[in-house]
């Protein structure tokens, strides 16, 4: 029989003992184990909802919001003290210009006002002149809706506003250019009968199309994508821009880049980023992550005691046995083996019964600490004044981001967890059955 | 042979210094069956930790064969105790969760024999011992102090050590017993050639010895050579 065998059987030695520190020690490890998941779990959703959002700053001349608001024009020379500095990666301007038919551009529009339009039109929502003709129209007035053109430096589906873009015909305009060429949508198209090589005009200068493209919306696909250089010639704007996008180098340096641009351009621009509202959509996976990191540290902070002290009473239990294996010529090492083989056989069945416990009771404890902290999140927005609408969007992205949480199971955090519970068994068992070994038999033999 | 020389032993209590084991002399020549007497507190528990390198004397020389064992460093004193030294303790000290037969393989397993002559000489022993096949598979709870004293005895054989140091071997046991325990480690010191020296309370057990030593304050105040005509000494 090895000294290893002997260990392991030592630790079934008292079988009351053996059961009691199986189960404390799987208690601390099963719950070191469900906090460890729910930590991990709400770490990662807290990733994809940043994720989500986005990197992207956008900015606008304070006032302004799309054409119905005010404010002055932002500058290239603006953008450019922009672009240096920190955790600005790029930087993204547009400039957006509208076309009424007939008067503006060869071009028709693509969008039926429709009822909706019509009625909005009626209570002097918008001033677009209606075609000659029917100015004096009595109950059916209708008016036309002018082209949105977005002058861009880059050709993407931010441009039109929309998630993507692909061409169906042609290609993407070179938008660093100041040629006189233009992407058009497939609505647009269709209504105006135009292909790739076709031209329109854009106040009194003719303009090719280079691509149409399908952005998935009908109203983007109604707008028209030209170079912002263009842009700035044609609307007799040069220079001027009436947004930008920037971009931060991470996610996590977003607020610092919102704060950089709002120092930098001070009152003339509207700084929006949609960090803040991550913040507050995240708010409550961060309470779920404060309380199972401090649960986490709480359970493997009694896990180790427990173990460190119940290996200590077992040694010291054992003076007496220590004495005589060494008087009958057992080295130290043969001791320290035998106590932690004695330690992991129990450890590893803590662990076993723990894991198995933690595995189950994963999920349930996950949707308590969700409904939990969801309460206390939902109080905690309710007095806040002028964003109810915010709020609103906030409880729903919270309230979808704490929807099927699942615990993620790594086999990493198991094995962690695990070489975390054996190493404090060894430890602490090996520390006091070294210090017992090295001290003379007969000290150690001398009754208690 | 066993010499000791001016060996002493003080220790350091509440009250201040004691000499446990005070500049004491002796030799016990090879195969000899030695008694150590005295009052309770007269060090003689003490002499034999020493003896046995269970402890570290203040000064003197401990010679066992032609090395002195006050001198080894701690591997040596592990080799020491593993081979030629075998205990016999009062109460007995067998290991609870281990049967007879695997708390007597223990000193083998530790001393680096192959399991099948372990578990061979284990049971042989037990056998010279009187403990029966059946026995040998028992757990010390379920064996009687006498029997449990006789597999310590076995236990410490093991190794084949030529010194046996038996503190009070029949101390927990009635009198009749205690004389068997005797009987068997005189016999044994015959057969496996070892010296014997074991500390006891019992004059008439003392009597049966080849010698007989006295302590008194830690000091060696009396020695006895027995001739016995029923048993002549082994020679060295
Ligand atoms: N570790 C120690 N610290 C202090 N004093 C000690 C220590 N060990 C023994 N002594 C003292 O040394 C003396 C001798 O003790 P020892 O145990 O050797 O006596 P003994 O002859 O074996 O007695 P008994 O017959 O009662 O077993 C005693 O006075 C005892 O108090
Ligand atoms: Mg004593």
């Amino acid at each position: 029989m090895s000294t290893i065998v002997r260990g392991v059987r030592n630790a079934f030695r008292n079988t009351i003992r053996t059961g009691g520190v199986t189960v404390i020690l799987a208690l601390s490890i099963g719950l070191a184990l469900v906090m460890l998941l729910s930590l991990k779990t709400v770490q990662a959703r807290i990733q994809t909802v940043k994720q989500s959002i986005g990197n992207t700053i956008s900015v606008s001349p304070a006032g302004a919001r799309g054409f119905d608001g005010g404010g002055e024009p932002l500058t290239q020379t603006d953008l450019d003290a922009v672009k240096s500095l920190p955790h600005v990666s790029g930087v993204v301007a547009s400039l957006n210009d509208r076309l009424t038919p007939i008067t503006d551009t060869s071009l028709a529009s693509a969008i039926d006002p429709g009822t909706l339009g019509n009625r909005f039109r009626s209570r002097g929502g918008d001033a677009a002149p209606a075609p000659a003709g029917n100015s004096s129209g009595g109950a059916t007035r209708t008016f036309t809706i002018p082209i949105m053109v977005s002058g861009v430096g880059q050709v993407t589906a931010a441009a039109v506003n929309a998630t993507s873009l692909k061409f169906t015909s042609g290609s993407a305009v070179d938008a660093s250019g100041k040629a006189n060429v233009a992407d058009i949508g497939t609505e647009l198209a269709t209504k105006n009968n135009l292909k790739v090589g076709s031209t329109f005009t854009y106040g009194t200068t003719t303009v090719t199309v280079s691509g149409i493209f399908d952005a998935g919306n009908k109203f983007a696909n109604a707008g028209v994508i030209m170079p912002i250089a263009t842009v700035q010639t044609l609307s007799a704007q040069p220079g001027q821009i009436s947004t930008a996008t920037i971009t931060a180098d991470d996610i996590t340096n977003v607020p610092a880049a919102v704060t950089a641009i709002k120092a930098k351009l001070g009152t003339k621009a509207d700084v929006v980023s949609q960090q803040d509202t991550a913040t507050n959509a995240i708010a409550p996976l961060e309470n779920i992550k404060t309380v199972s990191l401090y649960s986490l540290i709480g359970a493997l902070t009694a896990g180790a005691v427990i173990t460190f002290l119940t290996m200590l009473m077992i040694v010291r239990e054992r003076r007496r046995e220590i004495g005589v294996l060494k008087a009958i010529g057992a080295s130290n090492v043969k001791i320290v083996v035998q106590f932690v083989a004695e330690a992991v056989t129990l450890t590893s069945m803590g662990a076993v019964v723990g894991v198995i416990g933690g595995l189950l009771l994963s999920n349930p404890v996950l949707k308590l600490l969700v409904t939990t902290s969801t309460s206390t999140s939902t109080t905690g927005a309710g007095p806040g004044g002028g964003g109810r609408g915010f709020a609103r969007i906030i409880g729903g992205f919270g309230g979808q981001s704490l929807q099927n949480l699942q615990a993620v199971i790594g086999y990493d955090i198991l094995l962690y967890g695990l070489l975390a519970a054996l190493i404090i068994a060894v430890v602490g068992s090996a520390l006091p059955a070294w210090l017992i070994a090295k001290v003379r038999p007969a000290e150690v033999m001398r009754g208690e | 042979m066993l010499i000791v020389e001016n060996l002493s032993k003080e220790f350091n209590s509440g009250a201040g210094p004691v000499q446990a084991v005070d500049s004491i002399s002796f030799e016990v020549p090879e195969g000899k069956f030695a008694a150590i007497i005295g009052k309770s507190g007269s060090g003689k528990s003490t002499l034999l930790a020493l003896l046995g390198a269970l402890d570290k004397p203040t000064s003197g020389a401990i010679k066992v064969g032609d090395q002195d064992i006050t001198k080894l460093g701690d591997q040596d004193l592990i080799k020491y105790r593993r081979n030629r030294i075998g205990f016999v303790f009062q109460g007995y000290n067998l290991v609870p969760n281990l049967t007879a037969l695997e708390n007597v393989m223990l000193p083998m397993e530790f001393a680096g024999v192959r399991g099948a002559e372990r578990k061979a000489r284990a049971a042989s022993l037990l056998d010279q011992v009187g403990i029966t096949v059946e026995e040998q598979s028992r757990k010390p709870s379920r064996l009687s102090g006498g029997q449990q004293q006789r597999v310590a005895i076995a236990r410490a054989l093991a190794n084949r050590p030529q010194l046996i140091l038996a503190d009070e071997p029949t101390g927990n046991l009635d009198s009749t017993t205690g004389k068997l325990i005797v009987d068997l480690l005189r016999h044994l010191a015959r057969t496996e050639k070892t010296t014997i020296l074991a500390v006891t309370h019992d004059l008439e057990i003392a009597r049966q010895t080849d010698l007989t030593f006295r302590l008194a304050d830690g000091k060696l105040v009396g020695e006895e050579r027995h001739a016995r005509a029923q048993r002549p000494a082994v020679a060295a």
